[in-house]
């Protein structure tokens, strides 16, 4: 008969980092699923005009998006080549897709003049501003755990989202949701990327910054749809 | 069974997700799961289970009974952590699923060998079981059910199936028609109905759970020695290797990597649905499975329910 299994606790150390990653931030990620405002959004879409508000505020972390990859790439260690390589392609995929929340943004009544006007909240500037000090000061490897939790949200969480936006407001095919809606898609690809080149992370200090930083971008993008 | 005393040492852990009792006088250790805000096996919670399974057997002979209840009003678990399955599928990540299903083998081989290790199982279900929250009920020595509780396997409403030892529990308690009508349908079953089937052992009114519970530990502790060895060549009679557990979760996870979205989002369905009763909704999963299959079976239009319709 096969021993029972005894074995001491499988830990990070036997199993490979992306899905350490996601049993390390699970706590993160169900409070932002479970949060009370991001249920109501799913359950009942919202209005015109926090729905302006939610795009004006994204248009910020699209901006911000591929300089803060940028400021990362060149701080990453030519141990780290591989994941600098990773980044450039990424930095490629998401390059003017700030124009697509714009074209949404246009399509719900605001236009580029306002977008370029608008300041964004104190939670974005924090969400930026933690993703950037963290890219350049705390560890390069960092912005992996920021394009984790931005693309959780999009793949797993963008589809109910975007629907219930577009039945609350009667919005035709995916016009004034098409940010939204391409990313569910692409970012679903993204996460393949993603994981694969997180599965070749080995040291314990990235792979604790990562963790930090995947964090700490769900609880704040948590705190930025709860504002709107 | 006295009250709660303090948990042994040997035992005592700083659990997120467990909350242990101790009940010195029969040697019973309780471990009631609660996991927020779905009562599911997360990742987390199935490591700390583990870790109290890997104590009982480094300390032999200090528990004698061990019970699965549910820290959770109204369910006892919800199987599967249906969110983590998403996102999983979408990253395309076999690896990861795999992994998953052989943490649960390992808890399932655990509970199955019990009587090996001197252990005598009880599940107290004092709330719903769905799939695998199912499945580890019927694990145990001796399944207790309130009878308010609804269970099922409801897997195959998106194209999965029950992974985690459904098919030979279920088979080895019930017999194959019942296996096969339960998992091929994901029809929901009353508490009554599964007692019939031969899957529940006792079904008691709601509130009776924790009394019929002291009746079973106070009546088999006197002959516990007996009634393991018995265990153990029932195990015999019927065996479980632990090679099918694991030929069954490789399948179910390759199968979980070709579900597409329209499955994926049924998942997300139940998983909000769940959410919504913990926030105080009047329905949570059962409801949303039992509109599914209305949904299934006439169509978004004829039942005038769609997916979104159903969640305001």
């Amino acid at each position: 008969m096969r021993p029972l299994p005894t074995a001491p606790l499988r830990t990070a150390v036997t199993q490979p980092f992306f899905i350490d990653l996601i049993t390390r931030t699970d706590e993160a990620r169900r409070g932002f699923e479970t949060n009370p405002r991001v249920l109501q959004i799913v359950a009942d879409g919202l209005s015109v005009e926090r729905y302006r508000r939610l795009l004006l505020e994204l248009y910020h972390v699209v901006w911000h998006f591929n300089p803060t990859c940028a400021a990362a790439a060149s701080r990453l260690s030519d141990k780290h080549a591989e994941i600098r390589y990773f980044l450039y392609d990424h930095m490629m995929e998401e390059k003017g897709h700030e124009g697509w929340v714009a074209n949404d943004l246009e399509v719900v009544g605001v236009s580029h003049s306002e977008v370029a006007l608008y300041r964004p909240s104190n939670s974005i500037l924090a969400l930026n501003g933690y993703n950037y000090w963290s890219a350049d000061r705390r560890h390069p490897c960092s912005v992996l755990g920021m394009l984790y939790a931005l693309e959780v949200i999009a793949s797993v969480y963008g589809g109910p989202i975007a629907a219930a936006i577009k039945e609350s407001l009667l919005l035709e095919d995916d016009r004034g949701i098409s940010f939204i809606t391409s990313h569910i898609t692409m970012d679903a690809e993204h996460m393949a990327e993603l994981r694969l080149i997180l599965n070749t992370i080995r040291d314990d200090e990235s792979k604790v910054a990562i963790t930090e930083s995947a964090t700490f971008n769900f609880e704040q993008f948590t705190r930025v749809l709860e504002a709107i | 069974m006295s009250a709660t005393s303090v948990i042994p040492a040997a035992l005592e852990r700083p659990y997120k997700y467990l909350w242990l009792e101790w009940d010195q006088e029969f040697a019973v250790l309780t471990a009631r799961i609660c996991v927020k805000p779905i009562q599911c096996y997360s990742l987390a919670a199935m490591a700390e289970l583990q870790q109290v399974f890997n104590d009982i057997s480094a300390n032999p002979g200090l528990v004698k009974h061990f019970v699965m209840a549910s820290g959770a009003p109204g369910v006892f678990n919800f199987g599967g952590d249906l969110s983590l399955f998403v996102l999983l599928v979408r990253a395309r990540d076999l690896d990861s699923l795999k992994l998953y299903a052989r943490r649960c083998v390992d808890l399932v081989w655990w509970l199955e060998n019990a009587a090996q290790v001197g252990v005598h199982t009880t599940a107290l279900v004092q709330g719903d079981a769905l799939g695998g929250g199912l499945e580890s009920a019927l694990l145990h020595h001796n399944v207790i059910f309130e009878r308010n509780t609804q269970a099922g396997y409801p897997e195959v409403l998106f194209n999965l199936f029950p992974g985690m030892g459904a098919w030979h529990l279920t088979i080895r308690k019930g017999g194959f028609g019942i296996a096969n009508d339960m998992i091929l349908s994901g029809q929901i079953y009353t508490a009554d109905q599964l007692q019939r089937a031969g899957l529940v052992d006792l079904v008691v009114d709601v509130g009776q759970g924790e009394s019929a519970l002291r009746k079973i530990v106070r009546s088999a502790h006197p002959r516990l020695r007996g009634t393991l060895t018995a265990l153990q060549a029932r195990r015999i009679a019927a065996p479980i290797t632990y090679e099918s557990l694991q030929s069954v979760v490789e399948l179910w996870a390759v199968s979980a990597l070709r579900l597409k979205d329209r499955d994926l989002r049924l998942m997300e369905r139940l998983a909000r649905a769940q959410v919504r009763k913990v926030g105080g909704a009047a329905e949570g999963a059962v409801e949303e499975i039992k509109r599914i299959e209305l949904d299934t079976a006439w169509g978004f239009e004829r039942t005038g329910l769609s997916e979104w319709s159903t969640l305001t």
